[in-house]
């Protein structure tokens, strides 16, 4: 049976659902809390968002949606241009390699593969920012206690998302 | 099976030799992919080093787009962040304390403006006959984005080219100085804060007015560079910009020096990032800007 135009439609939109929701976190971290103090460690939501989906659906969030993630991320975020890219890049390289010991893990397993991924992402940002930028290497404590943020708040976006998976990508 | 499952759901109806053949394919698909586009990262790094206006330009195309999502969603984050502060306040106290605050603002207002003139006049006293400052405009504008976490400390507002806003604008609220435009879009504008690694503000410090650049570098408390052995400062010290450069208008309040030792001397800025709001973008006259706002009227 043919699919209708609905249908067409529907599973289009079904399928762009990692991106937009990636878009969406992505959004949400720049807006501001209006606390003090809270700007400097806003968790690095896309490397969730991406990370998350590259190992529960990497044929919609393949090399080609990351890199425009990233390309987005460094263009709104003011960060050098390309590093949030590499950075993403990398992750999903990471993941994509090891999809065998991703595939079907309990979630205590990815987050602590997070841990250790973000870990290497922030350490990655910092020292490509450092021979980037002009001025040499910003202090690590920010970007540390961003980084504990990020991982804190994982498990909150992961739920989000892997809700948003069985209700509207499982389905299709 | 996992073979499969690995490259998305649609090939498991294949037959099992097929699997391993398009399996390879997407492999090396994706392999090619992920070279070709890290190859692309580092170019456009190359173009980010070389051509900051086509960046700047990319960077403001797409702040511009997203500005509207970004006013609707820093909505409810002001109404949590009034209700918050209303809790706060919700004690006896709370009346008093919301006049204090006022009366507050309007104080710390009078102080830059009083500070502002003194300066001002020694300046004109030590000048004796001189031209007045050109008159200056400013332009009130909402904070939407705060961009960068722990990266660059930059901020998005609501006011761009069509308000008369354009680059190398102070931007200050009543308390001091907070940034200077870097990027005008539109309908929106960046605001690179006074602590990012790339601002430099020259300043004056203390009463003996030494000049020194500030420098920011990430965080929250930029450092003092270039402070002549004559003009030491010391703790307590009040920074102004000096207006050296013609970089902005001599007398913004900027910060207090609290700590000097013998590599550094740390200033402490009166604005803090995270409760910046509302700021005003200041305009010193500059004619060209200044026909095209009479112009919008």
């Amino acid at each position: 049976m043919q699919p209708t135009v609905w249908q067409k439609v529907d599973s289009r939109a079904r399928r762009i659902l990692p991106f937009g929701l990636t878009m969406i976190v992505l959004l949400f971290g720049l807006t501001p809390t209006y606390i003090p103090g809270l700007a400097q460690i806003t968790p690095m939501y896309a490397l969730i968002a991406v990370y998350f989906w590259s190992i529960y659906r990497p044929d919609l969030m393949g090399y080609g949606p990351g890199f425009a993630i990233g390309i987005l991320e460094d263009l709104l975020t003011g960060a050098p241009l390309g590093v949030c890219t590499l950075t993403l890049l990398l992750t999903q390289w990471i993941v994509f390699n090891r999809q065998k010991f991703f595939h079907a893990k309990p979630f205590g397993v990815t987050w602590l593969m997070f841990v250790l991924v973000a870990f290497g992402a922030v350490f990655l940002k910092w020292i490509v920012i450092g021979l980037v930028a002009e001025n040499g290497l910003t202090p690590f404590g920010d970007l540390f206690a961003a980084y504990l943020i990020t991982v804190t708040v994982y498990p909150v976006i992961a739920w989000m998302f892997s809700k948003a998976q069985t209700r509207l990508l499982d389905e299709s | 099976m996992p073979d499969a499952e690995r490259y998305g759901g649609t090939i498991v109806k294949q037959p099992t030799g097929q699997i391993s053949r398009l399996g390879t394919v997407k492999y090396l698909v994706q392999r090619f992919a992920f070279l070709s586009l890290i190859g692309l990262t580092f170019a456009l790094m190359l173009i980010g080093k070389a051509d900051t206006i086509l960046v700047e330009r990319a960077r403001m195309a797409v702040s511009d787009a997203v500005t509207p999502i970004l006013r609707v969603m820093a909505e409810p984050a002001a109404v949590i962040s009034q209700f918050v502060t209303n809790l706060h306040e919700l004690a006896a106290i709370r009346e008093q304390n919301a006049d204090l605050r006022e009366a507050n603002t309007l104080l710390l207002e009078w102080q830059a403006v009083a500070q502002t003139l003194e300066s001002e006049n020694s300046q004109l006293r030590g000048l004796l006959g001189t031209v007045n400052d050109p008159e200056t405009r400013s332009v009130t504008a909402r904070v939407v984005a705060d961009y960068g976490g722990a990266f660059a400390q930059s901020v998005l507002i609501t006011a761009g080219s069509r308000n008369g806003v354009a680059k190398g604008q102070a931007v200050t609220t009543a308390e001091g100085l907070a940034g200077r435009i870097t990027q005008a879009g539109y309908r929106s504008s960046r605001v690179l804060l006074i602590t990012d690694i790339n601002s430099r503000i020259p300043v004056s410090v203390g009463e003996a007015g030494g000049r020194a650049i500030l420098s920011g570098d990430n965080s929250s408390r930029p450092k003092l560079n270039y402070l002549g052995a004559k003009s030491a400062a010391a703790p307590g010290d009040r920074v102004v910009t000096s207006g050296d450069a013609g970089a902005f208008l001599p007398g913004l309040p900027v910060g207090r020096v609290v700590s000097v030792d013998e590599k550094n001397v740390v200033v402490e800025p009166f604005v803090s990032r995270g409760r910046l709001q509302y700021v005003e973008v200041l305009d010193f006259g500059l004619t060209g800007i200044l026909a095209e706002i009479d112009r919008a009227d």
